[in-house]
């Protein structure tokens, strides 16, 4: 037994001697930078117009800006309201066409790219218009008919039509960011990974599956950032990335789904989670034109079946989420909250027996997708429908096969999330427009899942009402049909939430909602502090 | 000798051909559109199709095949759908990552598994010997990779501040300092550089090497039974041979030839092992990309990476097989 025991001290030697080659401590100068570490996935691009994925749209907004921003009211930010960023001023003509737009002087492009000019704000919304390839957010411009440059300093974007969500349109994030003309026509392709923006942060390097480094930009308009550099770690496992927060190996975690465990976790270890609205809604569409759907009375048997809160709780335990009020979530422009058929799977099972179905029915081949929240909410909504009959036979699958099943329609009712700019116009045309129903057939990949026709006359209404308070009421009655109809049931509202060490970083605005924003969580990521 | 390595690596090229055109028709047969993928809710009709325009993926599949094979001849893997980049980069980039996993998980394996099977299978009559090494291969066979890397990471990175908590090790600064000559001008830099990745290194291997040295112990008690039953061993000890003369110049001598065979087989678990091994401790690598290249449908990532898998398993064979005649005199290459 002496050999083994011997080879025992010899492995503990050795590891001793490997950790030892870890307890070197940086150089002086190391030591001081104020870096700022992220876990987060790695971005699939830094192309701020060519990406869908939360992460990249996140890190975008650390090196990119828009024409506008979203607003800081009572020291919170708001989705409600913008306010001039790259542009400093703007003005509509009066037939509502004409959006003249005067930029800020003196605004710098990273890496001497020289000065932001007009003609890089046309091309940025031009490249994308044009569908350059991998840009994803043309569809979002189509609206605009021309752009012209009238001085350096000045542009006038003449619109096909009034459009009342144009100056949203221009906010940082997707479409609305600014890109140097000089930098893409340099580098190409190679631009999605040396990205050139006017942000507070400027890109240093990328080692693929490991890290992006970005530096303060000494030039940013707004003064130079506090924190000197930011690395944004590729970690996809939730686990290791609490387990680097309570070591300090990172500051800032962009989790892949915030659960009770997750939060209690971040909470022991004296971390807090920085809630941000609107952030996503899990809700069901349901087929309207497949049979048992087609008959109200199932639509209606499905929602008193379904117990919204129980699955909120479940799956977001207190204020993780809120349960949803309507289809069009808070937070976006034309929300009013609503009413929808109250968990009671007695009166659930009356009006299945009434749409003759009195032992209820089976639905087989139900594709669910396997990632984020789509398994668990299904699964709980499953054992809810079985106990009134309604048997859901699963299949969970990828999520590119989810994505594709779902827009073949072979899915009865579909559960879905999203983020959409903050206006009841884009997210219900997406969502409710008859354009937008998917057909196998025509090869329409449209997102009406509901294969709803109902508000068609209200959208095309309120994409030319000028009138704020009109507009309002036209999306109040969308909503009111959408909920007569009984075509969408919505779930939980779930904020954007990122874990911080608040020993380590602070932020201006309140831990609970103190931001509105979109995939990113933070507007301005220049006001992040690193403290000792 | 060489005729017999010619005539092996002529057999690969069907058999790579073959694995090649079954990733590229799997791949395509699987659900789900790397567009859709990408796009997710975005992916309306008009986006769809310029996509898949810019992508290639509107031309006929046999032209897409064919310029697939083309491509692949001249080591062209095409670029990554996602990231943009040429796979050939990025395989080239991620793979010394890989393979030094793979390696060191080895070595840790055959320290752990290979002295485990065989004091199990010479101590089989002796309970008290047997069954507890028996029980640690089982506690590995059962223990996945991602629990023991997390409770590693918890203990020696997290408590203990030993190790680092992700990453790789500045492997690429090693490997250009190789290059350029610059190990023999900076002989301190380089190995400071190397200590790091080492430190990265001890555990994913540990991790990886514990779970796969369970099945390299038990294949190793196997063969160990084998031999000691043979008539040789038998007539060595009625000689009147020392016991450990026995075994380590008889037993494990003849010993060596089911072992390699476990280190070919080795190779190919270690390969699926490092998926996830190298997602738990944050590492780059080839499994880990593999997997997101095929959840994000990105062709040519998947296809570029299985590609220098199943080179590497041709390879590792290959050697294998020449390695036999190595340690078993009696087998001769013709």
């Amino acid at each position: 037994m002496a050999r083994p025991i011997r080879l025992c001290w010899f492995l503990v030697l050795v590891l001793a001697a490997l950790g030892a080659v870890g307890l070197v401590a940086p150089p002086p100068a190391e030591a001081q930078k104020k870096i700022l570490n992220i876990a987060a996935k790695e971005p699939d691009t830094l192309d701020p117009h060519s990406s869908t994925l939360g992460q990249s749209q996140a890190i975008s907004r650390f090196m990119f800006r828009g024409l506008t921003r979203f607003a800081i009211k009572d020291g919170k930010v708001t989705t409600a309201e913008v306010e001039p960023d790259l542009a400093e001023s703007w003005s509509l003509s009066p037939e509502g066409t004409i959006w003249t737009l005067k930029l800020r002087k003196g605004v710098q492009f990273h890496k001497g790219y020289g000065e932001l000019t007009a003609e890089d704000v046309k091309f940025s919304f031009e490249r994308q218009i044009n569908k350059a390839p991998g840009t994803r957010y043309g569809v979002n411009l189509d609206v605009i008919k021309s752009i012209e440059v009238v001085n350096p300093h000045t542009l006038q974007i003449a619109l096909k039509a009034f459009d009342p969500i144009f100056l949203l349109r221009m906010v940082g994030y997707q479409n609305g960011y600014i890109i140097s003309k000089k930098a893409v026509e340099k580098l190409g392709d190679q631009f999605k990974w040396n990205p050139v923006g006017t942000g507070p942060f400027y890109f240093e390097r990328h080692s693929p599956r490991e890290k992006i480094v970005l530096k303060a930009f000494d030039k940013f308009y707004g003064g130079r950032p506090q924190v000197d550099e930011v690395h944004w770690f590729d970690v996809p496992e939730d686990a290791t990335k609490l387990i680097g927060l309570e070591k300090g190996t990172f500051d800032l975690l962009y989790p892949e789904a915030v659960t009770a465990d997750f939060a209690d976790q971040v909470q022991k270890m004296g971390a807090v989670i920085d809630r941000r609205g609107p952030g996503g809604q899990e809700r069901f569409y349901i087929n309207m034109t497949k049979p048992p759907f087609d008959d109200i009375r199932v639509r209606k048997a499905f929602m008193h079946a379904i117990d919204r809160k129980a699955i909120k709780e479940t799956m977001y335990p207190g204020g993780l989420a809120r349960v949803a009020t309507s289809c069009l979530p808070d937070g976006y422009f034309g929300h009013i909250p609503m009413e929808f058929p109250p968990y009671n799977p007695e009166l659930a099972k009356k009006l299945l027996a009434e749409a003759g179905h009195p032992n209820g029915f089976t639905i087989k081949n139900y594709f669910i997708s396997k990632s984020f929240f789509y398994p668990k909410v299904l699964t709980l909504a499953q054992e809810q429908l079985r106990k009134v009959g309604i048997v859901v036979e699963l299949q969970v699958v990828e999520h590119a096969t989810f994505h594709e099943n779902i827009r073949k329609n072979l899915d009865p009712f579909v559960l879905y999330g999203g983020t959409r700019i903050t206006d009841a116009d884009p997210w219900l045309s997406l969502f409710f427009d008859s354009k937008e129903i998917p057909d196998p057939a025509t090869g329409n990949k449209g997102t009406n899942f509901a294969h709803y026709r109902g508000i068609d006359d209200l959208l095309t209404t309120g994409r030319v009402e000028r009138d704020v308070k009109k507009r309002a009421a036209i999306y109040h009655e969308a909503q009111k049909r959408i909920q007569k109809d009984l075509v969408c049931l919505p779930i939980s509202d779930v904020p954007g939430q990122w874990a911080r060490n608040p020993k380590r970083v602070s932020t201006p605005f309140d831990p609970e909602y103190g931001e509105f924003s979109l995939h990113y969580s933070y507007n301005y990521p220049e006001l992040l502090k690193v403290l000792n | 000798m060489l005729q017999y390595i010619s005539r092996r690596l002529l057999v690969a090229i069907p058999m790579l051909l073959g694995a090649m055109s079954i990733v590229f028709f799997a791949m395509r047969v699987l659900p789900g559109d790397p567009c859709v993928a990408m796009m997710g809710d975005q992916a309306t009709t008009g986006a769809l199709a310029d996509c898949n325009k810019n992508l290639g993926l509107n031309r006929p599949l046999a032209v897409q095949y064919v310029d697939y094979l083309w491509r692949s001849l001249r080591l062209d893997f095409g670029n990554s759908f996602r990231q943009g980049y040429p796979v050939s980069d990025y395989i080239g980039r991620m793979f010394p990552h890989t393979f030094i996993l793979v390696m060191a998980s080895a070595v840790v394996a055959a320290l752990v598994g290979i002295p485990i099977g065989i004091i199990s299978a010479l101590k089989r009559r002796n309970p008290l010997v047997d069954y507890p090494l028996r029980i640690i291969a089982l506690l590995g066979l059962s223990m996945p990779v991602f629990w023991l890397g997390i409770l590693l990471l918890i203990v020696f990175s997290l408590r203990l501040d030993l190790f680092p908590l992700i990453g790789g090790g500045d492997l690429d600064g090693v490997l250009a300092m190789i290059s350029s000559g610059e190990v023999f001008s900076q002989p301190r830099d380089f190995l400071a550089a190397v200590a790091d990745v080492l430190h990265h290194l001890t555990l994913p291997a540990l991790a990886l090497g514990f779970t796969l040295a369970a099945t390299v112990s038990r294949l190793s008690r196997s063969a160990m039974l084998e031999v000691i039953s043979q008539d040789y061993i038998r007539t060595a000890r009625a000689k009147g041979q020392r016991e450990r003369l026995v075994v380590y110049k008889h037993a494990l001598r003849n010993m060596m030839v089911p072992l390699l065979t476990i280190i070919g087989i080795f190779v190919a678990i270690a390969l699926t092992g490092t998926v996830l091994t190298e997602t738990v401790f944050t590492r780059p690598g080839l499994g880990k990309m593999l997997v997101d290249a095929i959840g994000a449908r990105d062709y040519p990532l998947a296809q570029g990476a299985i590609t220098v898998f199943t080179m590497t398993i041709i390879v590792v064979n290959l050697v294998v097989d020449m390695l036999y005649a190595v340690v078993d005199p009696r087998i001769t290459y013709r």
